[in-house]
């Protein structure tokens, strides 16, 4: 055993592990394990208490939810990434996971797992905010309903409350949008260098509506807006792309780590965006 | 003949079926205490207290144990093997790496400041968080190409100067001279970067201590366990009689496996101090901080060619990392590994070289896979790439003006190094058609026309496998004698059991040392077990390194085998009556020649163990010793070329292709071959691409301490390989080989950055530092635009 001590709680259902985060203020879910189990066995992080909730049965669904999708806390990365349901409804979602992880990680670890521990270089975030998702928390106190962009608050914090547990994730249906979804990473399935996964909308010719979203360059996913009024008004023509990239570098304030500087993380993060505005564009119906 | 075929490994059911015996799978009667460890958070720093008393009262713990109490117990240090003077005739300023911080002060992070045995692993991982020990912060520095700086921080103040010592080797006069009268000259500034093994099992050991007899036994990940006896008579001052040294199935080794590192003398202490087996078995953050760490050379060199791209000379002037202290083999690498090997496979006149070793506060550095080659090729290759691009030369057009012709073999080089054979032209023909390379230029024009980046890169090389002989690695500053040793026991029963001072932890000896043995003995590999790793077992032996193995420890299993044989015809010519000379030996039998009289190798073998009927100057038992001592190094050679892409708006570079052509001599096992090639070509690969240790300049803190940070690649990163080969005879040993274990990572990072280079010229891109992560290539390119401008 690496990790520090710990007390082990398995739950048998939701509500089970509801209680038990409301009588241990120092507990931690444990869910696929790929995140946290890492952590303490670095020690990095010493939780109290460790609640497990991969025996309760019937919340790993992904379902139909009017148009959108409804994922449940503990769907499998590969559950969601081979979903043809996903697929369908949110292929953005599906591009993403071609660069999210390895086989033997997706297998166990979970969609929710991933968002609660909010990664700054993740990039499901990016894709939750871009398609505005909906995170669903509950605690004994009740149930309240989370927008991606209100969740993600800065790195490894969410707006999830300690002794709430994230049980659903709602994606929106498609309807015309267009989507794509790019990163950079040093070597392919590892964490991003910087990621940009976009939507657009077009009608007549005319860009309508557009989501920008970044990761990877900042404590948390986040809308580039310069880079979304930039595409919004008119055609996606080469002045547009140049615009948007152009604003997309410099609405990101990106950090220096052995994996790449800054000024890189900028140029990239315009390189990433001319690519997923030109693909979405292209994809859009 | 099994020599030659591609039998499947004997030895990959068990490990494919989990059933591999590691020093983590090792149980004994007694129960097996852990042991964990205390290492420096800091660079460099002076250890002012060292509070105990709450781990030691902690659950579990049975020994909590500081550098005062080694000192205390008159425990010493390990010594180097391969010890070098300098140029000036000087000892070198050699620090050897302590097993514990005995001085007072930390010189690298993860340096080991105390060790807690306990009951079970969790109990000593607590106790060991709960030691107090103050340190005092000391400026650090941990980059080589600034260690002889003015006012660089000294990592061994005593000395005076970050520098181990000078050394020079080559044709000094000459070269200055061909430079000087050079129609062209290039000259590149080329740091190879610092990476580690990464070896798939993890460091371990478990010391033993049997009061009753007297009788200490370690088991250890260790790929030479007769040179780890010779170590503790320094550490642990035990006589190697008395010390048994079990290297069990290992997972890796690659050269970094080699040492005597502070954990494997640290838990046989433990052992003795608590009269329990005690036992680490290392984190992967442990051990990419604290195993030997590799290459880390700044190097400045200087090619000068004639009009028509000859080369004409060549000077190099290398700083050579060793880290915070003097790892046991190090000097060797710069000593007689780099050095030796600059002319590559070229007709080189003029080469004159200078390395100044130096200490930073950074993981001791010793040898990895290539040891002083991948550096060298990577050096040399980076001056020729860059050389032919500025005169206009096709790269590959200028590398064939300059390969050493056959009817030059044996090559002498300018350092004074033969080469006994080889044929680089042979290696270059096959290569060209190989990747159809004409091909590849049209489509790199055509690619490049549409704005895409394509690069075609080559290195050509020879490597120094095989050593010893003794004599010449004596001379080159080895303590230890570079020979290896081999028993062939034949049973009553005719079945046979060889053991070998080799040891196997991937290279599948279970299998190609039988093919060996099976031939010379005429009989069937399943009769032929294979032991080593054991010293009590095996008779003597220096170990698995530098590809030597076959061309040492094979040659006496290869030789031995010889003598039992003749031994055996002289018996069963004994009870035939006839002449030994009249015997065959093959499929288990002894036949007269010509003749249908035969008799078989089982009933021999019995009779010389249990017959009184027997020549009366014959001695009974069938078993036979050799200790080989090999006529010369072997000189394996190979060419590879590769294409990458790199993509012009995220600067990431896909490797496309990746061909090479080997000459090995004789070749044992092609299934065989090909994995040490294939393996060898991953590392390189990540070498060139992804892998780098890798400490902030300003802390000196460790930035690549689990497998996010420190990438090494994966199936998926690599092309899938188009090898081919040519034999040249080895002349140093009567099978011929060569040795092939280290041509993938000695090649590949070299081809691979000439590659990018290549596709990157057009754009004023001279040199990018490895690993090429597309930030490194990113910067490149901003900065040619900005000189260009
Ligand atoms: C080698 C490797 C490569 C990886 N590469 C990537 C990558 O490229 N991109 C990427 O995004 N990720 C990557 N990951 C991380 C991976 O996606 C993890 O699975 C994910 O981050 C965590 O999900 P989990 O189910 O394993 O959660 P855990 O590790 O079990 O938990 C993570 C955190 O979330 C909390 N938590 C979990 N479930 C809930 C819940 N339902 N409600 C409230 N809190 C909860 C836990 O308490 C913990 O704090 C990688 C991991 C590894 C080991």
């Amino acid at each position: 055993m690496k990790p520090a001590r710990f007390r082990y709680l398995r739950a048998a259902s939701v509500n089970d592990a509801l209680q038990a985060l409301a009588e241990n203020p120092d507990a931690q879910i444990l869910a696929g394990g790929q995140s946290l189990i890492a952590m303490m066995n670095l020690r990095l992080v010493k939780p109290a208490c460790l609640i497990d909730i991969n025996r309760i049965s019937n919340i790993g669904y992904i379902d139909e939810d009017g148009d959108g999708v409804a994922i449940g806390a503990l769907a499998r990365h590969n559950d969601v990434k081979h979903s043809p349901l996903i697929r369908e409804r949110c292929p953005l979602l599906t591009e993403a996971y071609e660069s999210i992880a390895h086989h033997t990680v997706r297998n166990r670890g979970t969609l929710g797992g991933n968002l609660c521990h909010a990664d700054p270089s993740s990039e499901t975030p990016a894709v939750m905010v871009a398609t505005g998702a909906t995170l669903m928390l509950q605690s004994l106190r009740g149930q309240r309903e989370v927008g991606a962009e209100d969740f993600f608050l800065g790195t490894y914090e969410t707006a999830r409350r300690q002794d709430e547990m994230l049980t659903e994730i709602r994606l929106p249906g498609r309807r015309t949008d267009g989507w794509a979804f790019a990163e950079i990473s040093n070597r392919h399935g590892d964490f991003a260098i910087a990621v940009i996964a976009t939507t657009l909308r077009i009608e007549d010719g005319r860009c309508e509506a557009a989501r920008v979203v970044a990761s990877g360059v900042g404590e948390h996913a986040a809308r580039l807006e310069p880079a979304e009024e930039a595409l919004i008004g008119g055609p996606i023509d080469d002045a547009r792309l140049d615009a948007a990239a152009a604003a997309a570098a410099g609405a990101v304030d990106p950090h220096s780590d052995s994996h790449a500087d800054a000024a890189y993380r900028r140029d990239a993060i315009a390189a990433l965006t001319r690519r997923t505005v030109r693909r979405a564009a292209a994809r859009c119906d | 003949m099994y020599v030659g075929q591609a039998i499947r490994r004997r030895e990959d059911e068990r490990f494919l079926r989990g059933r591999g015996r590691f020093v983590e799978d090792i149980t004994l009667d007694q129960p097996i205490a852990h042991a964990a460890f205390v290492r420096s958070p800091h660079a460099h720093a002076a250890v002012t207290h060292v509070d105990t008393a709450q781990a030691a009262a902690m659950p579990g713990v049975l020994a909590v144990l500081t550098g005062a109490d080694w000192t205390a117990a008159g425990h010493g240090e390990a010594e180097g093997v391969w010890p070098v003077k300098d140029m000036s005739g000087a000892d070198s300023r050699t620090a050897y790496r302590p097993l514990i911080c005995v001085d007072g002060v930390v010189r690298c992070v993860g340096e080991i400041v105390a060790m807690v045995v306990a009951e079970d692993r969790h109990q000593a991982l607590d106790a060991a968080e709960a030691i107090e020990v103050a340190y005092e912060e000391k400026p650090a520095n941990t980059i080589t190409a600034g260690a002889l700086d003015p006012d660089i921080p000294l990592v061994h103040p005593a000395f005076g100067t970050n520098e181990v010592m000078v050394t020079e080797h080559g044709l000094k006069e000459e070269t200055e001279a061909a430079l000087a009268n050079a129609h062209h000259v290039t000259e590149v500034v080329v740091p190879t970067n610092r990476v580690t093994a990464a070896s798939m099992e993890p460091r371990a050991y478990l010391g033993h201590y049997d009061r009753v007899n007297d009788r200490y036994t370690v088991w250890t990940t260790n790929q030479a366990p007769h040179i780890v006896r010779r170590y503790f008579t320094k550490s642990l001052h035990i006589p190697e009689h008395k010390l048994r040294v079990i290297a069990p199935d290992v997972g890796g080794g690659f050269g970094m496996k080699l040492y005597h590192y502070p954990e494997e003398g640290l838990v046989l202490w433990g052992a003795i101090v608590c009269d329990r087996p005690v036992r680490w078995v290392g984190t992967r953050s442990e051990c990419l901080l604290g195993d030997t760490h590799a290459r880390d050379h700044h190097t400045v060199g200087r090619m000068g060619f004639d009009e028509n791209g000859k080369i004409l000379g060549v000077k190099f002037e290398t700083l050579a990392a060793f880290g915070a202290y003097e790892s046991q083999w190090q000097a060797s690498i710069t000593n007689a590994y780099h050095f030796t090997m600059l002319s590559l496979a070229y007709d080189i006149p003029a080469i004159h070289t200078q390395v100044r070793a130096v200490y930073t506060n950074a993981t001791p550095v010793d040898a990895y896979r290539g040891a002083g080659r991948p550096e060298a090729v990577y050096q040399v290759e980076r001056m020729i790439e860059n050389g032919a691009q500025e005169m206009g030369i096709d790269p590959l057009e200028l590398r064939a003006r300059n390969l050493i012709p056959p009817e030059k073999f044996p090559y002498q080089t300018a350092l004074g190094i033969t080469y006994d054979s080889g044929d680089p032209p042979v290696l270059m023909g096959k290569i060209k058609a190989l990747a159809d390379y004409d091909a590849l230029r049209a489509e790199q024009a055509r690619l490049r026309a549409e704005g895409q980046w394509m690069g075609i890169g080559i290195s050509a090389f020879f490597d120094m496998a095989g050593a010893g002989p003794v004599k010449m690695m004596n001379d080159l500053g080895a303590k230890v004698g570079c020979y290896d040793v081999a028993s062939v026991r034949v049973h009553p029963d005719g079945r046979i059991t060889v053991f070998a001072g080799s040891h196997s932890h991937g290279q599948g000896h279970e299998t190609t040392w039988s093919q060996i043995a099976a031939d010379r003995l005429g009989c069937d590999i399943d009769h032929i077990d294979l032991v080593e790793g054991d010293t009590d077992r095996v008779p003597m032996g220096i170990g698995t390194w530098g590809s030597r193995s076959l061309s040492t420890a094979g040659m006496a299993v290869y030789t031995a085998a010889d003598r039992v044989v003749a031994k055996a015809k002289r018996m069963a010519a004994h009870m035939m009556e006839c002449a030994p000379e009249d015997l065959d030996l093959a499929d288990g039998e002894f036949t007269v020649k010509g003749t249908d009289r035969k008799l078989s190798f089982a009933a021999v073998a019995n009779a010389s163990y249990h017959s009184g009927d027997r020549p009366s100057d014959l001695e009974i038992g069938l078993e036979e010793t050799s200790f080989f001592d090999p006529a010369d190094c072997t000189y394996p050679s190979a060419i590879h070329l590769c294409v990458v892409l790199v993509d012009p708006e995220t600067c990431a570079v896909t490797l496309r292709n990746y061909w090479a052509v080997d000459d090995v001599g004789t070749v044992i096992n092609p299934m065989v071959l090909h994995g040490q090639v294939h393996g060898g070509l991953v590392q390189g690969i990540g070498q060139a691409l992804m892998e780098e240790c890798a400490y902030d300049a300003e802390s000196g803190q460790y930035l690549s301490g689990t497998f996010m940070d420190y990438a090494i690649p994966h199936a998926e990163d690599v092309p899938s390989f188009g090898l081919d080969a040519h034999f040249t005879r080895a002349l140093g040993n009567p099978l011929g080989a060569k040795g092939a274990g280290e041509s993938g990572t000695i090649g590949a990072p070299a081809c691979i950055c000439n590659g990018v280079i290549d596709a990157l010229w057009h754009l004023g891109v001279r040199q990018i530092t490895q690993p090429m992560t597309p930030k490194k290539i990113w910067r490149a390119i901003e900065d040619a635009k900005r000189t260009q401008h």
